[in-house]
């Protein structure tokens, strides 16, 4: 028999591991339809499949769609109108712990369209963030929000959660990406908040609907976070976290890796660090870098950080010489300060008329002396 | 004639000494001789008795030797209320009242000269030193008699006047007298204090979820604290929220209390034991005796010691003079401060937690971003300003906590539950100052932060992966030989709150956070922060 590439796709993903790069090569090549046929005709391609076939007679794809469809799902695939094309690039990119390649659908729960997200950005970090972790996290949340931008991240605890939050409360469109079915929730403790983000936005997974949420589906769900969105920012991350995989995935699929710094002796912003010594990542220090970082050229420029302008700035070099021999308290006369400074007697005269016009000495009974604004 | 003693208190500080008013009448060269290190007031009370008798229509023995002797002599002995002991003395020994009556009593009272009682300062730490010499019944001036029937098994005898008295020691009926007039002085102004305190409630405290467990933290295991941050961060908002997430004072404590606000004046007449733990913010521009206890005349508790067993907040930290910066190292290591002055020395309990608060610099506005910072204060400045907040004092504080103004995006989430209510964290605060009264019960110390440190190692020990990452930390140089004890200590306050057995390397951590002044774990704030 022959079903229809999405019923084949929905089919293929209940047999395969999501993110086994093996399967998506070959839908890649032969098409979803061909690959299922071969299988059902318990047709061994490469002996990685065996014992599929009796597998594959067991499901009913149509039914599967149906029940999905049903409870507010629904199942989006290449090729589509609302297929997030940012995916497509995860075909051309090698595995990374023997993940990788196009996911074969995605499901998905909540308003938001897939393909609105080109300009999205994800925000990852640890579970075992710290305060100051989750408040630049949420800082970073709201400001994409303000700019219109969605924000992509998982559903865990720490980072995931406060970005989440962040962009919620700057009323923007948010994207959780789960590593069990969209139908599902998990850790349970975020009930409230992955329905929420499926009420204003979208709750998305490549796990059929009622998977679990296995270990090494995160890494594979990874890939998705990294590839929806236009760069990826790491808040915290300890020297393991699985964001730095995140930050892998993003790399190798050429988006914007970009890092919050925390204080060097915190274990929590190891992983951030390294990615900056390596220079995988650009140090970013909130959410208005962020949005420097990830818009065209010349959009949301953020100002060069600088001191306080003081009124010896501007001086030429002579002024600034001449400048530094007035007294603070006891005036001297102007042949004191051509000695001291080093500088011929009619030129500090009239530099020191430029300084008093500028406001800097002034000239009492007995000499000059420094003004209080030259002073400090 | 036979000798009379009669018996009162001399107090030094909050430490009360029994003292025997002896008096002698006998033939002799006529005069009155008063003997035993009284100070001014006492002395002036020969003539208040004398004429307060001769109104009391009773004679003074005019025509004979009279000799009273304050014993033991060496107490040096200050205070007016000496006068109704003198009295009694002066009476017993001219055969006007039965010696037998005078045992087992303690008399306290000031007199005037038409014979009626006045209130005197610091009743109730005086019937509580009588109490502890197994004195059984005190005669206190009326109006104060609720304050000195709060020790108990004593019985308290309030009187009016020195008629009264008589009457009562021959066991005669008590003659009418006008009632006694509080003690003088009322409050011009209401102080931004207690009334105040009671109000505010957490709930209305947004976000600062890191500062708003430190905080709870501290009033659990009564910590020293100290929070930073910028002008209108909220950090006195949040400070003046402490006393009401602690427990009521136990019996013990609210006794100790009273006693040191009956010894500074400020207990009025009227007032119930003092339940509720107590609330002082004094300015920075205080006197080091206003503050520290001292004062002209006699020595008074200071701010620091009305605070026990509650909290004072010293705002402005930096701004207080350094000689209150330095002096505040005792008592904040040993929970009790010490006025030597002359040939007298006070002891005042003060554990109460010190709470301070400073500004990143003089004017406030100090940020570390050049962008948003609206400072004007020149760089000199601020260091001298920030130079205060390092050293000996600090060393002394459990925990640190920067305070950032709420950004708007943690106030619009809609996910974020409303801010736990004073009550909420208080019944957590209140469970585990349960623990740890249990743990201490047989041990004169009430909490975490009281515990010694020796104490902490041999009985209280951390588990072994936790103490062997805290001997970590010591070796490395990051922590001091003080800051080892003081973050053991925080660490058992945060098992005590989490309902943990004995604290492991989860509550070290956290305790590591809090001294340091490190973000807390998101984990640990997780049941507050929602």
């Amino acid at each position: 028999m022959s079903l229809d590439d999405r019923l084949a796709r929905v089919a293929l993903g209940r047999l395969a591991e999501p993110g086994d790069p093996r399967m998506s090569a070959l839908v890649a090549e032969l098409g979803a339809s061909r690959v299922h046929e071969h299988l059902a005709a318990e047709r061994d391609l490469g002996g990685m499949l065996s014992d599929v076939a009796a597998r594959l007679a067991g499901l009913d794809p149509a039914a599967d769609l149906a029940r999905a469809e049903s409870s507010g799902l629904r199942f989006v695939v290449p090729g589509e109108e609302e297929w997030p094309v940012s995916l497509d690039d995860l075909a051309g990119a090698a595995p990374l712990q023997e993940r990788g390649g196009v996911p074969l659908g995605l499901w998905v729960r909540g308003p938001v369209r897939l393909d609105a997200l080109a300009d999205s950005v994800a925000v990852v970090g640890s579970r075992s963030a710290t305060s100051y972790g989750a408040s630049v996290a949420g800082e970073i949340g709201a400001t994409l929000a303000g700019a219109g931008l969605a924000t992509v991240s998982g559903a865990a605890f720490g980072i995931d959660q406060a970005a989440h939050r962040g962009a919620l409360a700057g009323r923007g469109p948010t994207v959780a990406v789960l590593a069990c079915g969209a139908d599902r929730v998990y850790p349970t403790a975020h009930r409230q908040l992955i329905d929420y983000v499926a009420q204003t936005g979208a709750v998305v997974s490549e796990v059929p609907p009622g998977g679990a949420p296995m270990r090494v589906r995160f890494l594979a769900r990874n890939r998705i976070i990294a590839g929806l969105g236009r760069a990826t920012v790491v808040v915290e991350a300890a020297a393991r976290s699985g964001a730095l995989n995140t930050a892998n995935w993003a790399d190798r699929l050429h988006r914007s890796v970009l890092g919050v710094p925390g204080p060097v002796t915190s274990a929590q912003s190891q992983g951030v660090h390294h990615l900056v010594r390596s220079g995988l990542a650009t140090l970013v220090t909130g959410g208005a870098d962020v949005l420097e970082m990830v818009g065209a050229a010349g959009d949301h420029l953020t100002l060069e950080p600088r001191g306080r302008e003081h009124p010896r700035d501007r001086l030429t070099r002579r002024e600034a010489q001449v400048l530094d021999a007035v007294p603070v308290h006891r005036p001297a006369a102007a042949d004191a300060i051509a000695r001291t400074s080093g500088i011929g007697l009619v030129e500090v005269g009239s530099a020191l008329l430029r300084l008093r016009h500028r406001d800097l000495v002034v000239q009492e009974e007995g000499g000059w002396v420094l003004t209080a604004s030259a002073a400090t | 004639m036979p000798v009379a003693t009669a018996r009162t208190v001399s107090l030094q500080g909050a430490v009360g000494h029994l003292i025997d008013v002896q008096v002698d009448v006998s033939a002799g060269m006529v005069g009155t001789t008063l003997v035993g290190r009284p100070d001014a007031a006492i002395s002036e009370g020969r003539d208040r008795v004398r004429m307060a008798i001769a109104n009391t229509t009773r004679t003074w023995p005019a025509t004979r030797r009279v000799t009273i002797l304050l014993s033991p002599a060496d107490v040096p002995k200050n205070g007016s209320h000496f006068d109704l002991a003198v009295a009694v003395g002066v009476l017993g020994a001219a055969g006007d009242v039965p010696l037998a009556a005078l045992d087992d009593t303690v008399f306290l009272g000031e007199l005037t000269l038409d014979g009626r009682l006045r209130p005197v300062h610091g009743v109730l730490p005086m019937v509580m030193a009588a109490s502890a010499r197994g004195i059984g019944r005190v005669l206190v001036p009326q109006p104060q008699a609720a304050e000195a029937s709060l020790v108990p098994g004593m019985t308290v005898v309030g009187v009016r006047s020195l008629g009264q008295v008589v009457a009562l020691l021959r066991g005669l009926p008590l003659p009418d007298a006008p009632p006694v007039e509080p003690v003088s002085g009322s409050a011009l102004l209401s102080w931004r204090g207690q009334g105040r305190v009671h109000e505010q409630d957490l709930s209305e405290v947004l976000g600062m979820a890191d500062a708003r467990y430190a905080v709870e933290v501290a009033a659990a295991g009564g910590h020293h604290l100290m929070l930073t941050g910028p002008r209108g961060a909220g950090k006195t908002t949040l400070a003046e929220r402490i006393p009401g997430l602690l427990p009521d004072l136990s019996v013990e404590e609210s006794l100790e209390l009273t006693a040191i606000h009956s010894l500074a004046g400020t207990l009025r007449p009227g007032d119930e034991r003092l339940v509720r733990p107590p609330y002082a913010a004094p300015h920075s521009t205080s006197s080091r005796a206003s503050l520290l206890g001292g004062g002209s005349g006699q020595v008074r508790p200071g701010e620091l010691s009305r605070a026990h067993c509650g909290v004072l907040l010293l705002d402005e930290f930096p701004l207080f003079s350094a000689d209150i910066v330095e002096a505040l190292r005792q008592p904040l290591e040993s929970g009790e401060i010490t006025i030597a002055r002359g040939d007298e020395t006070a002891t005042y309990p003060a554990r109460g937690m010190v709470v301070l608060a400073c500004n990143p610099c003089p004017c406030g506005d100090y940020t570390p971003s050049p962008l948003t910072s609206r400072c004007v204060c020149p760089e000199t400045r601020r260091r001298d300003y920030r130079r205060k907040l390092t050293g000996p004092v600090i060393d002394r504080i459990d925990i640190t906590r920067h305070v950032e103004p709420v950004q708007p995006h943690e106030m619009d989430d809609p996910l974020t539950p409303p801010p736990e209510s004073t009550a909420v964290v208080r019944a957590r605060v209140t469970a585990a100052r349960d623990r740890q009264r249990l743990r201490y019960a047989q041990d004169p110390w009430r909490t975490n932060a009281q515990t010694p440190g020796p104490v902490l190692s041999d009985r209280f020990p951390l588990s072994e992966a936790a103490a062997r990452r805290l001997g970590a930390e010591l070796y490395a140089g990051r922590l001091t030989r003080r800051g080892v004890t003081r973050v053991h200590r925080l660490a058992w306050t945060v098992a005590d709150l989490a309902d943990v057995e004995r604290p492991g390397t989860d509550e070290l951590d956290t305790a590591l956070r809090l001294r340091s002044g490190e973000p807390l774990l998101v984990s640990t704030l997780g049941r507050r922060a929602g």
